[in-house]
């Protein structure tokens, strides 16, 4: 069964269509990139899977159920449960700036916990922390768990931003240009972090600008161009024979200029 | 000397009252600006034009002339007479008269309208960020802005809001127009019964002590939230 499945998906902004129909499928464990120019929808596409823009109409399935089914001028309401099969880990990172790596991590389930009215409290506060604690070394940021956002660099805030995102465990854990605000020297670090995910058999989708990255991290392949999935397939048909006149442009773009 | 006594203590009640209308304009304004600022903010139009055009009133006209009209409106439309208080307790009826209460309320309504527009400024400057990553972690709107949004607003808010409240305490010294007998009050009555003019200087020191204890203050509040950058 597809652990994601996306139906017809749009969504308007005023006049402009930004995205005029998606259609996506994604199996448990699969790695997706989507590559695309600026303004092509791929953003718009990953904040409407995490329900940061309501898109006007189309479906959104996880595991078989539907979590969002939107027709032309309804607003579907989002449950907890749906929000939290979703993940994202943003280009700004947006960490919270009062609260130490350990703190971020760990704010979410607490309030979490407190809503369940627990009232073994201290007993599960300990479990999240030592959840917290796990997570910030397989991201290899143990040694700053009390430090502050504002002293850690880019690359460092990025890591615990998706240390922070795994702490719900979601079941999709989605990335918007993880590496697009990061100077070049730190972006290794990041990569690096989100590969040993995928060898954790993680189901992520990642909008990227690193080709060679989605290259080799993608199971699959999408490009977008004016809000339409122009192509799609694995990364070797993509990347080395593609087939849309549009794609190619769009890949050898980047080469021409040098 | 005895005179340098008498001043003393009349200056001593007068900046007493005067503590007292600062605080509780505070206390009211504080709150009551931030209702104010949520209602400017708010998507229900006709609540945030309404509200603007509060806000407009308040911060476009002078405090003196608010607080004549809470001191005279009433009794002028023959609604009511801001009565005097009797409680028997002289001390309690002279600090709390009613035109102290008056006065209070022009206080109130007045800073709100202020502290709401640097609530907004402060509220406003949060990037969109911050309310997302809290949204995906699955926070209520709440949550975000209780646990997420607020001390980072308290943080960038402090320089206007001190700058606001040091005013304030200056501000209190309008209330000797409607006969509260605050600071500047007491230290005029020294220049039209005993022709004195150094009690207006004295009384001037008292706000340059109390507002130098509140710049310290605020000094180290920012410092206390200094570990972050928001």
């Amino acid at each position: 069964m597809n652990i994601l499945e996306v139906k017809d998906l749009r969504k308007r902004f005023g006049d402009t269509e930004v995205l005029k129909g998606i259609d996506l499928s994604l199996k448990k464990g699969e790695v997706l990139s989507i590559i695309g120019s600026s303004g092509g929808g791929k953003t718009t596409l990953l904040r409407c899977l995490n329900f940061l823009e309501t898109a006007n109409s189309g479906e959104i399935l996880v595991n078989g159920k539907s979590v969002y089914l939107a027709r032309d001028g309804e607003k579907p309401t989002v449950t907890l449960e749906a929000q939290l099969s979703f993940g994202l880990v943003f280009q700004q990172f947006n960490l919270f700036p009062q609260y130490s790596v350990i703190e971020n991590l760990m704010l979410a389930p607490k309030l979490r916990a407190d809503a369940k009215g627990n009232t073994e409290r201290q007993e599960i506060y300990k479990d999240i922390r030592a959840h917290a604690e796990e997570l910030l070394a397989k991201v290899g940021l143990t040694e700053k768990a009390d430090a502050y956002p504002c002293q850690l660099s880019g690359g460092q805030q990025q890591r615990v931003a998706i240390a922070r995102a795994l702490m719900l465990s979601p079941e999709i854990l989605c990335f918007d240009e993880p590496t697009s605000s990061l100077d070049p020297e730190l972006t290794g670090e990041v990569l690096r972090v989100i590969r040993s995910l995928k060898d954790s058999e993680r189901t992520m989708i990642i909008v990227t600008h690193e080709m060679e990255f989605a290259k080799h991290v993608s199971d699959k392949v999408i490009f977008i161009a004016d809000g339409v999935i122009e192509e799609e397939g694995t990364p070797e048909e993509l990347f080395e024979n593609p087939k849309s006149e549009k794609t190619r442009t769009f890949l050898s773009a980047g080469k021409n200029d040098i | 000397m005895e005179l340098f006594l008498d001043v003393c203590s009349k200056l001593g009640n007068g900046f007493v009252t005067a503590l007292f209308l600062f605080i509780f304009t505070l206390l009211l304004a504080l709150p009551l600006g931030l209702l104010m600022c949520f209602c400017t903010m708010s998507k229900f139009k006709p609540l945030s034009f309404l509200s603007k055009i509060i806000v407009w009133v308040l911060r476009g006209t002078p405090l003196m002339l608010q607080i004549f009209t809470i001191f005279y409106l009433p009794g002028i439309l023959n609604l009511f007479v801001w009565p005097q208080m009797n409680t028997g307790w002289v001390w309690f009826d002279t600090t709390f008269s009613t035109r102290f209460i008056a006065a209070l309320a022009a206080f109130a309504i007045n800073y709100a309208a202020y502290f709401s527009e640097i609530y907004r400024g402060g509220i406003e400057s949060i990037s969109k960020g911050q309310y997302e990553a809290g949204q995906v972690l699955g926070l209520t709107k709440k949550q975000v802005f209780f646990k997420i949004i607020l001390l980072q607003v308290i943080k960038r808010i402090i320089p206007p809001m001190s700058n606001e409240i040091i005013t304030l305490i200056k501000d209190t010294s309008l209330a000797n127009t409607i006969a509260v007998y605050e600071l500047i009050f007491e230290a005029k009555e020294f220049m039209t019964v005993n022709g004195l003019i150094w009690p207006l200087f004295l009384a001037g020191a008292f706000y340059l002590i109390f507002v130098g204890i509140l710049t310290v203050a605020f000094g180290k509040l920012e410092k206390k939230l200094d570990y972050f950058k928001a």
